[in-house]
């Protein structure tokens, strides 16, 4: 692959891949080098995949795959129970749409990340859930089953969050109104 | 199928409507269009999916992360296409400089240089041992220097003329005592090596420094250290003084 056709590459996918590792890791520093060694790969085994059309996937696997690696490296952690995750019956927030970008991704960090994956690769939108099975490498009904919960527990977070952010604009507007009248 | 079932499947539905001609969730569309219930909690689903979908489009990257991709890659290509001649004869230099190395340094460390010179030399030591590796690999110094910059290394603004016209090997950002220090190997014409050292203007570094190189030789080892803005170079070679001088021009 040539310069410029890398450079397209990069173009193309790097912010998804950036947003996708952003929710995977702990810190944008990592999210960062989880993005550039991707690319790192790409460059130094990525040249061995024929077909191109199939470029994208490979990426978001690899990323993937890294960051379990890294992670296994880190520590032994405990593969989480499915069965014992309990999908319950929450509430859709109803001001989702007020609640900023920083809070949202914060709410999504603490999805447990087997869940956390595929519903960050369903909202970056440019996946169906047959696709995200093929990246993830395990079956459509496990995706399904992940969304299902992933979203459970997102909804949770978010709820909670909702709360504690509504209560912090119950005070500020009641120093404002002293303010004012003072 | 009941509304659990089918929630189960619309969950996995893109609020985009991508899906829309997917039969896996026909039946379930058509029961959220019966199911006023369930139609109901669907186009709240489908209203938090795009919601979500917004604020994860509106994550921006850091700035230079693109640039870092790019400079460091291209790092990575060259260091692809060091043949495999090319290889082995860095190996063999590596490993003569090495078997010196260890008989050398073992006994007479370099009493006159400062810390940061002595750890910097450890770092090369350990380089051509084969202890540690290289941060990053190319022919080209001018993508090391680059990469040294994209990683907020210590990297000269010029490289000294006769340093440039040498093929590099690798380089390798470390510190002492919190001071970023960085490391380019080159290999010269003799088959030796000679390596750049670059850290920042501190009290602990500049002590004694000036815009002229000052040359040490101590146990096999020549320095060459001299100031150069707001950075400290220095040169330095398993050999004599006459070995180093011509790289000083």
């Amino acid at each position: 692959m040539n310069e410029n056709n890398f450079q397209r590459l990069v173009d193309q996918h790097y912010t998804a891949l950036y947003r996708f590792a952003l929710s995977l890791s702990k810190s944008e520093a990592d999210a960062a080098d989880l993005t550039q060694q991707t690319f790192f790969l790409w460059a130094s085994k990525g040249g061995q995949l024929r077909d191109r059309s199939k470029a994208k996937a490979w990426l978001f696997t690899t990323l993937y795959r890294e960051f379990l690696r890294r992670r296994r490296r880190e520590m032994r952690f405990p593969e989480i129970e499915l069965e014992t995750v309990r999908e319950e019956e929450v509430s859709i927030p109803p001001n989702v749409k007020a609640i900023d970008g920083g809070t949202a991704l914060e709410a999504l960090r603490e999805v447990d990340e087997p869940f956390r994956a595929p519903l960050t690769l369903f909202y970056l939108g440019q996946f169906s859930y047959q696709e995200i099975a093929d990246l993830l490498e395990v079956p459509i009904g496990t995706v399904m089953s992940r969304l299902s919960r992933g979203k459970a527990m997102l909804r949770q977070r978010l709820a909670s969050k909702e709360q504690s952010l509504g209560n912090k604009i119950v005070r500020f507007e009641s120093n404002q109104r002293e303010e004012s009248h003072g | 199928m009941d509304n659990r079932e089918a929630k189960f499947i619309l969950n996995a539905y893109r609020p985009s409507g991508q899906d829309a001609s997917d039969p896996v969730f026909d039946e379930a569309l058509k029961q959220a269009r019966r199911d006023p219930i369930l139609r109901r909690w669907f186009e709240e689903s489908v209203e938090f999916d795009a919601a979500m979908t917004e604020k994860l489009s509106a994550i921006a990257p850091p700035v230079g992360l693109r640039e870092n991709i790019l400079a460091g890659v291209k790092i990575t290509c060259f260091a692809r296409w060091i043949n495999r001649f090319a290889k082995l004869s860095i190996a063999a230099a590596l490993l003569v400089t090495a078997t010196i190395a260890s008989l050398i340094w073992h006994n007479t460390r370099p009493a006159q240089l400062a810390g940061w010179q002595t750890n910097a030399l450890s770092v090369i030591s350990s380089l051509v041992r084969n202890e540690s590796r290289f941060d990053a690999q190319s022919r080209s110094a001018g993508d090391l220097v680059n990469w040294l910059r994209a990683n907020h290394a210590p990297a000269t603004e010029k490289l000294p003329d006769n340093i440039n016209k040498l093929t590099s090997i690798g380089c390798k950002a470390s510190s002492w005592n919190g001071t970023p220090v960085s490391v380019i190997c080159f290999m010269r014409p003799d088959g030796g090596l000679v390596h750049l050292v670059t850290t920042a203007v501190t009290p602990a570094t500049a002590t004694g420094a000036k815009s002229k190189p000052i040359v040490v030789h101590k146990g096999g080892w020549t320095t060459a250290t001299w100031r150069e803005g707001d950075k400290i170079i220095m040169l330095a070679l398993e050999g004599s003084p006459e070995q180093l001088r011509p790289y000083l021009s």
